[in-house]
Order: structure tokens, then C-alpha cells, then sequence
């Protein structure tokens, strides 16, 4: 099988700090990607890289065949991006922005209407499509960016954090989404800091430290051990000194008291 | 500054621990508050700070010092001390009350108290305290400066004495000022409820600083120009009426001989001085600020719940939106129709837009009555004598103002992060996008705006008239789009109001009003004077070019490439 997305000796500098440093990935379809690392690895700059927002960068990437370079269109219009820390209009209603985005996306008035009604209604917001967002929890907000990132029935999910805020039912529906997804075809890029949920939808994990891919491959591969979860082998890769020890000091920190004065 | 105002206020602490509140507490709490103010960006004007605001302090200092100054004028020019006086207060009050309103209710509306400093075990004595404090601070930062020039003033023209009322009256001013903003919001929160509150404040504030502005302008034209500098108090006797007049008369029972008093009965009005401030402070304290602090309560509660589902069919017979059918019979490309729809709803929404843009429509009939009234005596002869000048063209072309006012806070919005959706979508170019921001921007503004203009034209000038509009009409919109293709380019509501604005761009600016006033002089000049009978063949020529540049600029700006947007977001 072809990978759908090819990344190959990408580099990114913001000034003199190299934030991606050569990174090799091949991703198939149908496969849902887990992009893990810590604050700071690089993880959004690759998803901005990926969605076209950043151009300009060094390596190659081919998504579905085409070099990402030369058919920037054709490649954003395959994609769904739901960013992390999501912005949105928010005087204005769902109903207005799903519009605003679906057209520009090209898509049809009764084809942007029907979806985003339909969407909306799966997460208990058609009672509020008509109403301003201001009003909005951020949950509720973020079911309006989930619907919006997917209004265009992209190939290509790309997912930054899409779970905050989300309720618990909301979760749940969400996670069963991204299997509905997956079944159709459809490649997903999940970035979380979210350890066991990462773990569990993801078919392939990618670890980024420093702007260089330090594991990829599945759960089990990168278990050294049968007991290893997710959130250990992360930390036992990209944690600097002893976790246990650090936490103890932060208490004893707590403790403080200056008895001198 | 804020160092210095903050040991000022803190120098009683014996007398705020008395009070029951934390003095370490308070001080870290208004420390905080100075700093806050110290980083936001002004209300009143558009910012041009670099990069972040600091020392807006400072800044918004200078410009009080400046607008105190000029307020000064009556107090050296009008002879009558005691008038002179009156205005000068009357003038820092309506001033104070304008700061109150449109900048203080970003401080009032503050509402991050309830998560940040409600949680913590602070006790509501300080919190109390701290936010009066906050006020008092923030009143003397305002007036203080502004009276700068009044102290001077007053210290060389009538010497110490009255200098050492003068504290005094500003006190009174202040707790006039604070009382008459207090009772428009409750009013209004009375009337308007907690939830449409933030709206209403809104219009409300533009309500006001078109008020302001056409006091500023019309005021002075009420009095006789003919006495000029000699006019008397006996002219306006309604004048006692006003608090500042009660308060200038506390000058008098100063220092009799310096600030006599002409209108005959009214010595003791100094006693409301007193009185009235008080009473004002009082009902404040006692009823006002309790009552309000209740209602503010209701402000950031939010009304919606995922749980209030109407049925779904209810929902799907929503009928196509106005707008969206404007979209449509506007623009071709979906990218236009997106920019067009965001635009039209965006404009309606934003509180900065409407806070920034919506006041100066009023100000084109407020100016054009000023220079009505600057070349006659009274109104009516003004009125009379309208039509027998080609005023309208004036009128006409100011619309060229309004429109660069909008077209500048189009692109501005707090939640300018939300444009990413424009670098994620897949525009193959930005000027499908902004032209269809411009077209909704002049289509649901400048349109509107300009057909009433011409209404008014046609009712007082005649049917003649109609070429002139269409010329005006064609040079403004060729103006105000030159404006844009000139300007740097965003997207609409992309940037921060505290956008870095180089030079470069502040001369492209003045270049662009420059072709405004080149177009609209020259038109003037086709008007007013006959060359060879040929002037409605000047006319068709001069629109005819227009319209050329007009297509040709237009063209260039919705052909607008993405690298432009890009060297403008980098700058």
C-alpha cells in the first residue's frame, strides 16, 4: 500500500532554534496516528506544516501523491484541521460560521446546511445553531470547531487536542467517531497529551522530543515490557532526571517555611 | 507612576486595616489592577503602539494634559471670571464623564474577579476597598493632569488662595461625574436586564461620544460670536442651573472683588456646591453601588444550556438570511461570498467596530452644521442660505472619512486567532476573500449611508444635483478602495487592535486622504465655477476616468496575492 502522507528530512527554524530536525514519516491510510511528545517538541508546528499554514520549511512531503510544495489547494482542500487552543468567531451564531467556513471551502449551500445540521444535531447543539457563541461553554464550542474541521468530509483528519473541554458522553462519542473514520478510509493525525487515549484509539504512535521522532511504531512494538502503558514508555523516553524525585522535591517545596524571619 | 500612586493610596494603611480589610492583600490586588491598566490599550482613538502597550499611563496622561490645556481657554479669554470658571469646569465634567463611560466600563465589566480573586481567602472588605481604591486611582490619573493647566492658570491670574479651592471643586466635579455615570448604567440595568446589558452600554457610549463630539464643535457656535471674547454671563442666564456654575461661585465667596457675580440672586446657588455633591455621593455610596454590584452579578452568567433542544424541525424551516441572498447576488467566487457573509455579520457583532465606526457616521451632519454656522450668524440664515452653495458636495465627500474609519477596524478583532481558518482553507488567492469584505463593508455602510446624503441633496439642492452624486459617489468608493490597495492588507478581523503601524504605512494613509481631498476639490471646483459652459462635459470626462482607475485598482485588489498578505502579517 501507498502511505498517504510521505514526510521526508523535514526542518523547520524559528530563527537559529531548529524546531523540527529531520523528520522521516510515512503514514497509510486508514490508520489512525497518535503525535505525541512533550510541551514545546515541535508536535504543532508539523500539524501546521502538514495543514499548509507554515510554508516555509525544508524536506519534502507528498500527501496522496502530490508534493504538498506545489499543490498547497489541493492538498488543504483533502484536509480537516481542528486546532489546539481553538479560536473562533464567537459573536457570531454555528449556524453563520459553519457557513462562513463551508464556503470557504466551496461547498454548496444545501450541501453546508445539511451537514452541519445533521453533525450538529449528533452533539446535542441544534437547539443552540441560531444562538451566538459567546454564550457558549468551551465544550460546546469545541463540538462547533470538531464539526466545522469536519464539514468539508476531509481524507485527512488532523486533530490537535480535540478532546478538551468535551464532556464525558461527549468523549465517548467522539472516540467511537474516529473508528467510524477510520473504516472509511479516512487517515487520522491525533495529537494529545492525553496518555491513554492516545493509546487507545491509536493504531501507530509517533513520539517527537526535540524536534526529532524518538519512537514510532505500534503500542506493542514500543512496549519493552508486557506492562509498560503508554504514559510509562512516554516518560521513560522524553523525561529529563528521576519523575518520583521531582515530585518530591516540589512538595518539600510546598513545606517551605522560612523560620529566619 | 503607578509606584507612586500605589504608596499614595497605601499611606492611610492604618486607617483601611481599621476598615477590616488586608493591607498586604490590597496592595498586591491594585498592583495588579495598575498594572492591567498600565498594558491596556486605550478606548478612545486607534493605538499605535509597538508590539505590546506599555505606559499607557503615561500616554493617556499626556493626551488629559493636552485636552486640560485646551479646555483652559476659557478661563483666560472670557472676562466675566465667575462664566469663564463655569465653563471650564462644566467642560472637565463632561470630559470626565465621557472617560468614565467609555473607558471604564472595560474595568467595571471585568468580570475575571470571580475565578481568580473570589477563590482565594481574601475577604470582601478588601476586594471592596480594592476596587474603590481602583476608581479613586483611576480618577486621579485622569484628573490630575487634566487640570494641570487650571492650576497654572489660576495660580498666576488670581493667586494662591484660589489655587487651594481648586482641589476642592475637583472633588465636587468627580463625585458629580461618578454619580451621573453610576445612574445611567443602573438605570439601565434596571430597564434593560443584566443580559442585554453589555449591548445597550455599547450603543449607549456611542450615543455619548457623538454627544461629546458635538458639544465640542456646536457649543461655542450657541454663543454670540459677535461679543466674542466679551460675552457675559446675563446672556445665558440659564447657566445657574448648571453645577459647574455652582461650584465656580464658591470662588467668589473667596475672594469677592476678582469673581463678581452678575446674576443678580444666585450667591447663595454656591451652597448647592456642597450640597448637591454630597447628596450625589450619599445616594452613590448608600443605594447606587450595592444595587449595582447585585446586578452586575447576573453580567457573565451564561444563558445557554446544551440541554434547551428545540425540535428539529422548528430549527430547519429557518428561512434564507437577507445577507446570505446579498452574498450571493454580489460576489461570484464561494471565497467572496465568505469574506462578504463574514463581514456583513462581524460588523453588526463586534463591539470594537461598532464602538469605533458607528459614531463617526453621526459626526458628518454634526461637522456639517459646524461649518454651516462658521460662515453665518444664527442657524436660520444658515439654513436659509444653504442652498445657494454647493455645501453638498462637502457633505458628499465626507463620506470618504467614514468609510477609511470602517475600512480601518475591518480587519481589527479580539478574536483575531480566529482567522486561521483562512491559511487552513484552500484559497488559491486573499482577494476573493477581501473583496468580498469590501463589498459587504460598502453595500451595508457607506451605501446606506451615502443614499441619505443624497436624499438630503436632492430635497434642498434639486434634481441638478444628480451627476454631482454620481461623480461623489464613484470618488469616494475609488478613494476608499485605493485606500485598501495601498494599505497593508489583511484579512477582515485578522489582526490585534495593538498591530505595529510603521511609518511607512501612516504615509501611505495621509496619501491616500490626500487623493480625497484632491478629488473632492476638484469636483468642488467644477461646481463653483462655470469653465466655458462646458462643465457637465468636464464632469461625464471626470467620471468617465474615475471609473477607470476605479476598475483598474479594484481589479489589482481582488487579484490581491497570497505573498502580499503575507509580507503584511511579517511587518
Amino acid at each position: 500500500m501507498e502511505p498517504i502522507i510521505t514526510i521526508r528530512h523535514l526542518n523547520k527554524k524559528y530563527g537559529e532554534k531548529n524546531v523540527l530536525n529531520d523528520i522521516n514519516l510515512d503514514i497509510y491510510p486508514g490508520q489512525i496516528i497518535g503525535y505525541i511528545g512533550p510541551n514545546g517538541a515541535g508536535k504543532s508546528t508539523t500539524v501546521k506544516i502538514l495543514c499548509g499554514i507554515i510554508q516555509d520549511y525544508s524536506g519534502d512531503i507528498t500527501i496522496a501523491g502530490k508534493d504538498l510544495r506545489g499543490n498547497v489547494l489541493d492538498v488543504k482542500k483533502m484536509i480537516g484541521y481542528v486546532p489546539e487552543l481553538a479560536e473562533l468567531y464567537d459573536m457570531l451564531t454555528p449556524w453563520e460560521y459553519l457557513n462562513f467556513i463551508g464556503k470557504l471551502y466551496h461547498l454548496p449551500d444545501n450541501v453546508i446546511e445539511e451537514r452541519s445540521k445533521r453533525m450538529l444535531d449528533t452533539f446535542g447543539l441544534l437547539g443552540n445553531i441560531y444562538q451566538r457563541m459567546d454564550t457558549f461553554s468551551k465544550g460546546m464550542k469545541q463540538k462547533v470547531l470538531l464539526t466545522s474541521g469536519l464539514l468539508n468530509n476531509p481524507s485527512i483528519v488532523i486533530l490537535d487536542e480535540p478532546l478538551s473541554g468535551l464532556d464525558a458522553n461527549a468523549v465517548i462519542m467522539v472516540k467511537e467517531l474516529l473508528q467510524v473514520l477510520k473504516q472509511e478510509g479516512k487517515t487520522i493525525f491525533y495529537c494529545s497529551h492525553m496518555m491513554d487515549v492516545v493509546e487507545k484509539v491509536s493504531d501507530r504512535i509517533v513520539l517527537i522530543n526535540n524536534g526529532r521522532i524518538i519512537a514510532n511504531g505500534t503500542i506493542a512494538e514500543l512496549r519493552q515490557n508486557d506492562t509498560d502503558s503508554l504514559e510509562q514508555i512516554f516518560s521513560k523516553l522524553t523525561s529529563t532526571g528521576n519523575l518520583t524525585k521531582k515530585a518530591d522535591d516540589f512538595a518539600s517545596a510546598i513545606n517551605y517555611t522560612n523560620t529566619a524571619n | 507612576m503607578n509606584k507612586i500612586l500605589l504608596k499614595l493610596v497605601m499611606l492611610p494603611s492604618g486607617l483601611w486595616r481599621g476598615m477590616g480589610a488586608d493591607t498586604d492583600q490590597l496592595r498586591a490586588i491594585l498592583d495588579v489592577r495598575l498594572k492591567m491598566d498600565d498594558r491596556r490599550p486605550p478606548s478612545l482613538g486607534r493605538p499605535n503602539q509597538k508590539k505590546e502597550v506599555k505606559n499607557a499611563t503615561w500616554k493617556n496622561m499626556l493626551i488629559s494634559v493636552i485636552m486640560g490645556a485646551v479646555y483652559m481657554f476659557p478661563l483666560i479669554t472670557v472676562k466675566d471670571a465667575i462664566f469663564g470658571l463655569s465653563i471650564y469646569l462644566g467642560l472637565l465634567m463632561v470630559w470626565l464623564a465621557l472617560m468614565l463611560i467609555t473607558d471604564f466600563s472595560n474595568i467595571l465589566f471585568d468580570t475575571r474577579d470571580k475565578f481568580i480573586i473570589i477563590p482565594r481567602p481574601v475577604n470582601d472588605k478588601t476586594i471592596v476597598l480594592s476596587r474603590l481604591l481602583h476608581v479613586f486611582i483611576y480618577l486621579l490619573r485622569i484628573v490630575l493632569p487634566m487640570s494641570l493647566a487650571g492650576w497654572i492658570v489660576l495660580g498666576i491670574k488670581y493667586g494662591l488662595p484660589s489655587v487651594l479651592v481648586f482641589p476642592f471643586a475637583i472633588l465636587l466635579i468627580v463625585f458629580i461625574s461618578l454619580f451621573f455615570v453610576n445612574f445611567c448604567y443602573l438605570l439601565l440595568l434596571r430597564f434593560a436586564g443584566p443580559q442585554k446589558f453589555k449591548e445597550i452600554i455599547n450603543y449607549f457610549q456611542i450615543a455619548v461620544s457623538v454627544l461629546f463630539f458635538a458639544a465640542v464643535y456646536l457649543i461655542p457656535k450657541a454663543f454670540d460670536p459677535e461679543k466674542g471674547f466679551n460675552i457675559t454671563i446675563t446672556d445665558h442666564p440659564w447657566i445657574r442651573f448648571l453645577p459647574s456654575y455652582w461650584i465656580a461661585e464658591c470662588w467668589h465667596w473667596l475672594d469677592v472683588k476678582s469673581f463678581p457675580i452678575y446674576l443678580p440672586g444666585t450667591e447663595w446657588f454656591a451652597v448647592f456646591a456642597i450640597l448637591a455633591p454630597l447628596t450625589c455621593f450619599w445616594v452613590l455610596i448608600k443605594f447606587l453601588a450595592p444595587q449595582f454590584a447585585r446586578n452586575l452579578g447576573g453580567l457573565d452568567v451564561a444563558e445557554t444550556s446544551e440541554q434547551k433542544i428545540q425540535s428539529a424541525g422548528k430549527v430547519t424551516s429557518g428561512k434564507k438570511q437577507f445577507y446570505h441572498k446579498l452574498a450571493n447576488a454580489f460576489n461570484r467566487s464561494d471565497d467572496a461570498k465568505a469574506g462578504f457573509i463574514i463581514t456583513w455579520l462581524q460588523t453588526s457583532r463586534s463591539r470594537t467596530f461598532r464602538m469605533r465606526v458607528f459614531p463617526t457616521f453621526a459626526y458628518v451632519p454634526v461637522y456639517f452644521v459646524y461649518l454651516l454656522l462658521s460662515k453665518h450668524e444664527s442657524f436660520k440664515d444658515a439654513w436659509i442660505d444653504m442652498p445657494n452653495n454647493p455645501g453638498y458636495i462637502i457633505l458628499l465627500y465626507m463620506c470618504a472619512f467614514v468609510m477609511m474609519n470602517a475600512l480601518n477596524y475591518l480587519y481589527i478583532s479580539e478574536q483575531y486567532k480566529a482567522a486561521w481558518v483562512y491559511y487552513a482553507a484552500p484559497l488559491k488567492t486573499p482577494g476573493g476573500v477581501l473583496s468580498g469584505a469590501f463589498k459587504a463593508l460598502w453595500l451595508k455602510y457607506m451605501f446606506p449611508f451615502f443614499a441619505v446624503l443624497s436624499i438630503f441633496t436632492i430635497t434642498f439642492w434639486g434634481w441638478a444635483t444628480s451627476l454631482d452624486i454620481v461623480l461623489a459617489l464613484v470618488n469616494v468608493t475609488l478613494f476608499a478602495v485605493c485606500m485598501v490597495r495601498v494599505g497593508a492588507r489583511h484579512f477582515p478581523f485578522s489582526t490585534s487592535e495593538q498591530i505595529n503601524q510603521s511609518g511607512y504605512r501612516v504615509i501611505r494613509a495621509f496619501l491616500s486622504m490626500f487623493l480625497a481631498f484632491g478629488l473632492g476639490a476638484a469636483h468642488y471646483a467644477l461646481v463653483k465655477r462655470d469653465v466655458l459652459g462646458l462643465n457637465t462635459i468636464l464632469k461625464l470626462i471626470f467620471l468617465l476616468l474615475s471609473s477607470g482607475f476605479l476598475w483598474l485598482v479594484w481589479n489589482s485588489y481582488s487579484n490581491t496575492s497570497w505573498a502580499v498578505i503575507k509580507q503584511a502579517d511579517d511587518k
